[in-house]
């Protein structure tokens, strides 16, 4: 309610009596609207807490990354991902749409992808790869522990079925995107397992074309706040990947995550990819709940990885996909 | 725009027009609560409008990574590349060029760049079957003459390099009729000729490859320092032009790009190019890089003493081809040499 009475002409009673009426129609809608989605609820912070900690986290492969991310990619919250080109940003998008469909009882969401591309990078030959090895690892864990449900889950979860989960919409220019998040939610209604939604990238095709900057920045806004959504009511983890831009200071220039300041608010979790020298490092540059790091990555034929392989033994594999399961004692056989 | 065509609510469609709203564009520039303004309507209305522009836009575009691996027409399959005719060098590149985007080849001069660009001009033109395209070639020059003789020269020579294919299909393709040269000196004219030119020349089907000889010479003398964001705006427009048109026509671009000294070793890290221990790297920024499908460098760098029973090159003639960046490849490179026949890897 931001225009005053006095704006719009009209009288203090006149205006108090408009405002019963909106404050009623916010309630009808909230009773009306079924799910809940939208309505306000009250509940505690404690309430809120053990919610956000059931919340699923998609594993990137790469331990160190999802140590500093307290578990991986977090489901209902959005992701950016910014970096120079080649640090290895679809990369992370390619392998996130793979290990989001690892079965529960491998430490995964068995959930599915949608992958929106505007750039025109996304090579299925290299998800194919990707997915291959990831296939590889769980079977792996399979042989090693030799039990029922990961025997079972390996039917369904193959070269195939991952590719099949991954829904691929190319974009060619802005309107096409913002076409396209508008009709999210319906896909997404339609195709419940979905958990992650990629958008690569989110920059590209606001980077040129736009005269009036403003219009961009509300566009973007408003791009954001649907996709928070999205999170939110499908409990889907979204990511974004975002280019760099220098910025000219006094003395030296430095490269900055494109987009503006304004677009810096829309993402919870801000991932920096860089390099050093020539080795990959990823520095978690925002985050409600953890704190800033920096750790080293690899991409290799497999995917995304971290720099050393880790401990050769039965108990670090298992505890390599998923951290919060604890390893299996021989008396539990 | 028709919108009685469209599945609206005709009250809906009567607001539009009254409103003067004439494209889809125009409504998805708009928020919710602007349209609601604008057309005077509530705001479930908007949102139906919202739903029917968006899917009258984007029906049908949903394709699951399943059926782009299986996709094996030519016509729309990702796997389908432009080969470089050697298998050496197509083997690096798991294929070729990729078809859709813009693809750099940056390097010293004398590198061997203008002669890998003359070969895939007459790669174009081959049978998909072996590797080309079935159509002609655009090659933009931007500062020097065209190399006709060394054109010519790579022509007859053909069959040589190409021993892969019948000579009575190199025979008959009249190499020469399908090479368009454009010349284009400063930034108006390139604008004109990729906006103008080169679109007539795709939407009639006779080129599918681009080549840009060079990109960095166009900005070489006109930006200075204060400049940049002039710069940038070009850069970015050119990039979004050429992206456009790789995506509507399926048709590789493929820009020449020179290299400058890396000041710092966080520039050439910028750059990925510090891998190798080089002290140059691509001009014209991460502005440009930002537009790049997949970056490779040529370079005249000694490689290291081949293992004993290779036949060893003069290292004079011996150039490395490096991909700096590629979202289906591995940071590698491979040798090669530049023969009379043209470009040819060395295993």
């Amino acid at each position: 309610m931001v225009l005053t009475f006095v704006e719009i002409g009209i009288s203090k009673e006149e205006a108090l009596e408009a405002l019963q009426v909106v404050r009623q129609e916010c309630h009808g809608d909230a009773t009306r609207t079924a799910g809940g989605s939208g309505a306000t609820r009250k509940c505690t912070a404690l309430e809120l807490l053990e919610e956000e900690q059931a919340q699923g986290f998609i594993i990137t492969f790469c331990s160190a990354l999802d140590n500093i991310l307290g578990g991986g990619v977090q489901l209902t919250k959005i992701t950016e991902i910014c970096g120079a080109p080649g640090v290895g940003k679809t990369q992370l998008c390619m392998q996130l749409a793979v290990d989001v469909q690892i079965p529960e009882c491998f430490g995964g969401v068995a959930g599915e992808a949608v992958f929106i591309d505007t750039e025109g990078s996304f090579m299925v030959d290299r998800v194919v790869e990707i997915a291959t090895a990831c296939v590889r690892h769980c079977q792996l864990i399979a042989e090693a522990h030799q039990e029922e449900d990961n025997l079972k889950a390996l039917e369904t979860f193959s070269l195939e079925s991952i590719l099949s989960h991954i829904y691929y919409f190319r974009c060619r220019d802005y309107v096409e995107l913002l076409a396209q998040v508008y009709l999210l939610p319906d896909f997404l209604s339609e195709h419940s397992k979905v958990r992650l939604v990629v958008v690569d990238g989110i920059a590209f095709p606001f980077r040129h074309d736009f005269e009036d900057l403003s219009l961009r920045t509300r566009l973007l806004n408003g791009l954001a706040q649907q996709l928070i959504i999205i999170a939110n009511d499908h409990k889907s983890a979204v990511v974004l990947t975002n280019q760099m831009t220098t910025r000219i200071g006094q003395s030296q220039s430095t490269l900055v995550p494109a987009l503006g300041e304004s677009w810096g608010h829309a993402a919870t979790v801000r991932l920096i990819f860089h390099w050093d020298n020539s080795q990959r490092l990823a520095t978690l540059y925002k985050s409600p709940s953890q704190k800033e790091s920096t750790i080293p990555y690899h991409i290799t034929s497999h995917g995304f990885r971290d720099v050393q392989p880790p401990a050769v033994t039965q108990n670090a594999e298992d505890t390599e996909m998923n951290p919060r399961k604890r390893p299996r004692r021989e008396e539990e056989k | 725009m028709d919108w009685d065509q469209f599945d609206l609510n005709p009250k809906v469609v009567a607001a539009l027009k009254k409103a003067d709203i004439k494209s889809i564009k125009q409504i998805l520039n708009l928020s919710g609560a602007d349209l609601q303004r604008l057309m005077k309507l509530s705001s479930a209305d908007i949102q139906c409008l919202l739903k029917t522009v968006s899917h009258t836009l984007r029906r049908n575009s949903m394709i699951t990574a399943l059926q782009l691996y299986q996709d094996k027409d030519h016509l729309t399959s990702q796997h389908q590349k432009l080969s470089l005719g050697c298998s050496v060098l197509d083997t690096l590149l798991k294929g070729g060029i990729p078809l859709v985007g813009i693809t750099e080849l940056a390097g010293e001069s004398s590198a061997g760049k203008t002669q890998i660009s003359l070969q895939l001009c007459l790669c174009v033109q081959y049978p998909y079957k072996y590797g080309g395209l079935e159509s002609g070639a655009v090659y933009i020059c931007t500062e020097d003459v065209f190399p006709s003789k060394r054109l010519q020269q790579l022509i007859d020579q053909q069959h040589k390099l190409r021993a892969d294919v019948p000579a009575e299909i190199i025979q008959k393709i009249k190499f020469g009729n399908s090479i368009f040269v454009e010349h284009a000196a400063d930034l108006d004219t390139f604008h004109n000729c990729i906006t103008k030119r080169i679109s007539l020349l795709l939407t009639r089907g006779m080129v599918r490859l681009v080549v840009i000889d060079s990109i960095a010479a166009l900005f070489r003398c006109e930006f200075g320092v204060s400049d940049s964001v002039m710069k940038a705006r070009y850069l970015q427009t050119f990039g979004a032009e050429l992206h456009s048109l790789s995506t509507r026509f399926r048709t590789p671009i493929m820009c020449i790009n020179q290299v400058t000294d890396a000041v710092s070793e966080s520039e050439a890290a910028q750059c990925s190019c510090s891998v190798v221990g080089n002290r140059v790297c691509p001009a014209l920024g991460i502005t440009w890089a930002n537009q790049l499908l997949m970056r490779l460098m040529v370079s005249r760098v000694p490689q290291p003493a081949p293992s004993s029973g290779v036949v060893s090159h003069p290292t004079g003639s011996v150039r490395t081809l490096r991909v700096v960046f590629a979202p289906h490849l591995p940071s590698s490179s491979c040798c090669y040499t530049v023969k009379l026949e043209g470009v040819k890897g060395i295993k």
